[in-house]
């Protein structure tokens, strides 16, 4: 897997043309994080390292029809992507999860794709992001 | 204060700990129900936790589930978080044995008011506690020796009385008297036969076993029961409460005062079954024989015929049938 999770069992639709757009509301996160932009780094790093792993998770559940093991790992994404204040990403992973509880194997695999195509977006917008609190 | 979360993404349950932090708490991290579990049974456990409903091996509802089934442990504040918002999940979360609600991605100052309702719900729970142990204590126990009182002292003495006979061992029953009490109220007034009162409950008490008890029976009479006691080292123990009391002045403020005990003993495998009032009779008995000497002596199983024996050592087993007639 890439660092962007988008490798995976499934073959999934091009996503080339969403890379560029997600929906992230800085301000209401640096709110929560009272703004600090320390904290902010530190959540960003774990968001890097622990959302394109649940990505594949989802993808290889959804491959195996392991539907238990796809409802944990969107319920995961749902709450990460809820946290850090990007909604629509976190929407579609909870459509992800109700889908995929539902057992619906077309649904589910609907709403993964449109998941994974929103990550794509954010995890270029965060890194994006870390190089300029770094910096 | 200290808080326990459980939370198995590692993302939330950062965000979680640091906004916990910073309002000032001490957060115990664990990252699913099965760890929470563990912390939360620690006799020095955190008595607030936030617990997320969906975790691995064990998930929160599990968790309050399990905490509410001890019984001994203080009373622990659980707040479940969920994204689930439905009355009928915040219903079955609460039943499940929760105090509280929040919904993912939760408030901080939500969050933190709700804490705070926790904490006034645990303080108050301690104070009730605090004031039931206050009562339970003043109702077994005496108020100015804080020994236990006549009737528990009495109770347990039956009880183990019963205990050691079915295990073929014995108990020894002792009365013990202060010599000479009434001259210590009259002249140095009743202040200070109360201290003397206290010293000596003081000093029994820090004489005997854990496990054995000693009460008091009434105005300067306490009553010793000692456990697994044969006759020889109940007179050997009876002659070290006489050491411990007489042999070192109780300060009064600035005054040294010397008093003396007088012990009545009795031990229960002389009297086969008679009841433990019976038994009590006897060394009541047997400390009036004392009491002309000031020393020890042995309640024996004909009525009324308490024996006197010397502050010396006993030959022998002084307290035995054999010694009956001496």
């Amino acid at each position: 897997m890439d660092k962007n999770g988008l490798k995976g069992t499934i073959e999934m639709a091009p996503v080339a043309e969403k890379a560029q757009t997600y929906d992230w509301n800085m301000k209401e996160l640096m709110e929560r994080l009272g703004g600090d932009q320390e904290f902010l780094r530190e959540l960003l790093v774990i968001f890097q390292q622990t959302a394109p792993e649940n990505l594949l998770k989802s993808r290889e559940a959804l491959a195996s029809g392991d539907f238990p093991g796809l409802t944990h790992a969107a319920h995961t994404l749902k709450g990460m992507l809820k946290n850090l204040a990007m909604g629509a990403a976190g929407q579609t992973a909870a459509a992800l999860e109700a889908a995929s509880r539902e057992k619906s194997m077309e649904e589910s695999k609907q709403q993964l794709e449109q998941l994974s195509g929103e990550l794509q977006g954010l995890f270029l917008a965060v890194e994006a992001r870390l190089a300029e609190v770094k910096s | 204060m200290r808080i326990l979360i459980a939370e198995d993404d590692a993302l939330s349950r950062t965000l979680l700990e640091r906004t916990l932090q910073r309002a000032g708490y001490e957060v115990v991290a664990t990252a699913n129900g099965s760890e929470a579990l563990q912390e939360l049974a620690k006799q020095d456990a955190p008595r607030l936790a936030l617990l997320d409903w969906v975790m691995p091996q064990k998930d929160g509802l599990a968790v309050c589930r399990d905490v509410r089934q001890w019984k001994d442990q203080p009373y622990t504040y659980l707040i479940l978080l969920s994204s689930r918002e439905s009355k009928q999940d915040i219903v079955f979360g609460l039943e499940s044995g929760a105090d509280d609600y929040l919904t993912k991605p939760f408030d901080v100052d939500e969050l933190k008011a709700r804490l705070r309702t926790g904490e006034r719900i645990l303080e108050l729970e301690d104070r009730l506690v605090e004031a039931r142990e206050s009562m339970r204590f003043q109702a077994t126990h005496d108020l100015l020796t804080s020994l236990w009182d006549r009737g528990v002292i009495m109770e347990l003495v039956t009880r183990e009385v019963m205990r050691t006979r079915r295990e073929g061992s014995c108990t020894a029953v002792m009365m013990c008297d202060i010599d000479h009490f009434k001259k210590v109220n009259d002249q140095y007034g009743h202040g200070v036969g109360d201290e003397v009162l206290r010293e000596v409950a003081r000093r029994l008490q820090l004489s005997v076993r854990s496990y054995d008890m000693v009460g008091r029976y009434g105005g300067e009479e306490f009553l010793v029961a000692l456990n697994h006691c044969d006759a020889g080292s109940a007179v050997s123990r009876a002659e070290n409460l006489r050491g411990v009391i007489g042999g070192r002045p109780i300060q009064v403020g600035s005054q040294k005062l010397t008093v003396t005990i007088s012990i009545g003993l009795a031990l229960s495998t002389e009297f086969g079954d008679s009841s433990v009032d019976e038994i009590m009779h006897e060394a009541d008995m047997a400390l009036y024989a004392a009491k002309a000497g000031g020393v020890i002596a042995c309640g024996w199983p004909r009525r009324g015929a308490g024996k006197r024996l010397s502050k010396s050592k006993p030959r022998n087993h002084p307290c035995s049938r054999n010694n009956a007639g001496h």
